[in-house]
């Protein structure tokens, strides 16, 4: 029923990002709590890779790679202030490691993908 | 950990990721990518509706307001069952006296499970249900303003009530929270010789941690829905009364949960990290002050837009308009603002300042006048009007009875010489359910059986509404009345066993709790028949509004909705002539 026109209907009505957005949250927040290096290096990367996935979507970046490197540095400055500073060595190398990840897509992504492909 | 285990779980997020990737992959080919290129409207590439995607995954990818409205209502109903179910057991334990049916640790667990599943699962989603759905409808807007965001907000809630009733899954080492829904330090802090510490309440506070972010990027988006996406005729002079209170208590979600958050944080700080900001050496009294200064707001948080469904649907059935419209708003405001100002008295008896408690008492005081003009105005819009009983009407009254009772109540309790005696009994829950139960969750029913028919396309069955109404209050009256005079008597809350004094007056309370569990069952039977089998609705108009003049701008979409509907050659009805203009897109 839902699927006839109303007024509501002009704009796109389906988005995969959102959903990945949100699991991204939990699993890092758990993996950093609990000090959990694979969830946590694994929950950032989801986080921040739908996000970048989505700012490209909504039209907000051009392509997805520079988004993920500002992620990268994010990463990588949040995770050496917590090793260092807050001496949590785990839980920053994990960080650090997600950014490194992010770094790594937006790279490769930048390199190798043609334009008019799908980001993923 | 393990080495082996660390390998294990690094293998195992590796797959998911490599899963999640290869299904976005595809999502993103299947939904026949165009590139926008030469698209002059900049940002939104205009997909139709035709291309929402089939089955499950339409409604795991949908960023449409009125499918997120109905994942957030079928979400919300889902948490009222659990949450029922666990008072259930507890309504049952407290029967007899002594510790019967369930362990005394076991009811300290489903009583906070409850409280939190109530508040957090049930209350705050099933409005952001209605808001989703219908505050777009009612101002003429598209959509929300951030459509994507909205999907992100409620697919946060899945998770976090995963990790709230984590603690009753079969997870080894991990057991339920015990610490009730204020989570008061020292207890939620793990200290002294309780188990506390557990990775339980840390999940259970990671939970919480997640609806909050949900609740502030809902409200984020509320706000900016309702100032910018007005239609060209919906000013600030007549928007109606659901989008002002939905603005209001969005603008007191911005204010509270993001403390809430950090007071969370805090305090997984102090529990795994060894921070002192409750405890070694911090003030446990502090979480109090931050909790409340929360909390508070999170009560009229959840109070407004239900009294803002009240004050929508109580005049369709009362054949006027609703009584002093304005003062409705500016009281919804004034309750908004106040509401930062009262939340020491939930602290009254914790020894803080007498001056400080005084003037708290002033303002909590205070913040009954508002309330009592909402109230007046209810009852004035009714006065000499051609009332209608229909369900949604009937929940609508039943509202108003119940907040008169939990209203009058919380005024003496704002009363510092009462609190001190009545405090921590049951006088304080029979206070706060009448409002809770009485009145907030009769608001939604009103809202639910007043939009069925927009939402489900058929009618439910009107007789088994009112038998659900009848139940209800008057289960929810003997309950909450044997609770109030519980308290009087001395019974504090919060425990599993009592003195036999207590008893006769608890098993009146469980009575009343069986009543509305019937009437429960009435309800979902009724739901799920009506929204499968139900009779079609065969007219846009349900309630006969137009006759009176009241229809509202949902409505108006609705009838627009179904008029292309059939023109597009719909469900049954054959137009043998296309002769319809189909001229409303
Ligand atoms: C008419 C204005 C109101 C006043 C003056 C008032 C006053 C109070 C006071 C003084 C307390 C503390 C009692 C104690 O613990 O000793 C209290 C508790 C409570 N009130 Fe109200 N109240 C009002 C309206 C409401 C509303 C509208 C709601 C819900 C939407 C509400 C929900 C609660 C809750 C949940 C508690 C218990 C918190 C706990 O677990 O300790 N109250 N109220
Ligand atoms: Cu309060």
């Amino acid at each position: 029923m839902d699927e006839n026109p109303g007024i509501s209907d002009q704009y796109r009505t389906a988005s995969p990002w959102p959903v990945f957005v949100a699991l991204g949250i939990p699993v890092s927040e758990v993996g950093l709590l609990f000090g959990l290096f694979p969830v946590a290096v694994g929950g950032l990367v989801l986080f921040c890779g739908s996000a970048a996935g989505m700012a490209e979507e909504a039209g907000y970046v051009e392509r997805p790679w520079g988004a993920l490197g500002v992620f990268a540095a994010l990463c990588l400055v949040l995770g050496l202030a917590v090793t260092l500073v807050a001496g949590q060595p785990v839980r920053g190398y994990a960080t650090v490691a997600a950014g490194v990840l992010l770094l790594a897509g937006g790279v490769v992504g930048r390199l190798f993908v043609t334009e008019a492909q799908p980001a993923i | 950990m393990a080495i082996t285990g660390q390998i294990a779980l690094t293998v195992l997020m590796g797959l998911f990721l490599v899963g999640v990737a290869a299904w976005l992959a595809r999502v993103e080919n299947w939904r026949s990518y165009t590139p926008v290129g030469g698209g002059a409207t900049g940002g939104e590439t205009a997909y139709g509706s035709d291309e929402k995607p089939a089955g499950l995954i339409r409604w795991l990818t949908t960023v449409d307001h009125k499918d997120i409205g109905l994942l957030y209502g079928a979400f919300g109903i889902t948490a009222f069952v659990v949450g029922g179910l666990m008072v259930m057991v507890m309504r049952l334990e407290l029967f007899d006296p002594e510790m019967t049916l369930i362990s005394n640790t076991y009811y300290n667990s489903l009583l906070t499970s409850h409280g939190i599943t109530m508040l957090f699962l049930f209350g705050t989603p099933i409005i952001a249900a209605f808001a989703n759905y219908f505050v777009p409808l009612l101002i003429g807007a598209d959509d929300m303003a951030f459509p994507r965001i909205n999907a992100i907000a409620f697919w946060l809630l899945p998770p976090g009530a995963l990790l709230i009733w984590a603690g009753f899954l079969p997870i080894p080492g991990v057991i339920p929270a015990q610490t009730g829904w204020t989570m008061y330090t020292p207890l939620s802090a793990g200290v002294g010789s309780g188990n506390q510490a557990n990775a339980g309440v840390d999940l259970m506070l990671l939970g919480l941690h997640l609806t909050g972010v949900s609740a502030t990027m809902g409200a984020i988006n509320f706000i900016a829905t309702i100032f910018t996406e007005r239609g060209e005729n919906v000013s600030w002079a007549n928007l109606d009364i659901f989008s002002w209170t939905i603005l209001t208590q969005s603008g007191l979600i911005l204010f509270a949960f993001p403390l809430l958050g950090s007071a969370i944080v805090m305090l997984l700080l102090d529990r795994n990290f060894g921070t002192a900001f409750f405890i070694n050496g911090g003030s446990p009294i502090l979480w109090q002050h931050l909790f409340w200064f929360f909390g508070h707001p999170e009560v009229y948080i959840l109070v407004l837009p239900p009294m803002g469904l009240v004050s929508l649907i109580l005049p369709r059935f009362s054949g006027r308009r609703l009584f002093g419209f304005k003062f409705v708003v500016y009281s919804t405001l004034a309750i908004g603002v106040l509401s930062f100002g009262v939340w020491a008295h939930h602290m009254f008896a914790t020894g803080i300042d007498p001056r400080l408690r005084s003037s708290f008492m002033a303002v909590s005081l205070a913040i009954a006048i508002p309330s009592a003009v909402k109230t007046f105005n209810w009852i004035t819009t009714m006065w000499n009007g051609r009332l209608r009983l229909t369900t949604p009407m009937l929940f609508c009254i039943g509202f108003v009875q119940n907040f008169i009772i939990g209203g009058v109540t919380g005024v003496f309790l704002a009363s510092i010489p009462v609190d001190l005696v009545l405090h921590d009994t049951y006088y304080v829950v029979g206070h706060f359910h009448y409002i809770v139960m009485g009145a907030i969750t009769f608001a939604g029913m009103a809202g639910l059986y007043y939009w069925f028919p927009v939402f489900a396309g058929r009618m439910y069955q009107r007789r088994l509404g009112k038998i659900h109404f009848w139940l209800w209050l008057v289960g929810s009256n003997i309950t909450f009345l044997a609770m109030i005079l519980l308290g009087y008597g001395g019974m504090p809350r919060r425990y599993a066993t009592y003195l036999p004094q207590f008893a006769t007056l608890h098993q009146v309370a469980t009575l009343g709790a069986l009543v509305m569990f019937v009437g429960g069952l009435v309800w979902v039977y009724n739901f799920v028949v009506s929204w499968l089998e139900g009779p079609r609705v065969e007219d846009a108009d349900p309630w006969n509004l137009k006759q009176s003049g009241l229809r509202t701008n949902e409505w108006a979409w609705f009838e627009r909705k179904r008029e292309t509907a059939l023109a597009d050659g719909g469900d049954e009805e054959a137009l043998a002539d296309g002769g319809d203009p189909v001229d409303e897109e």
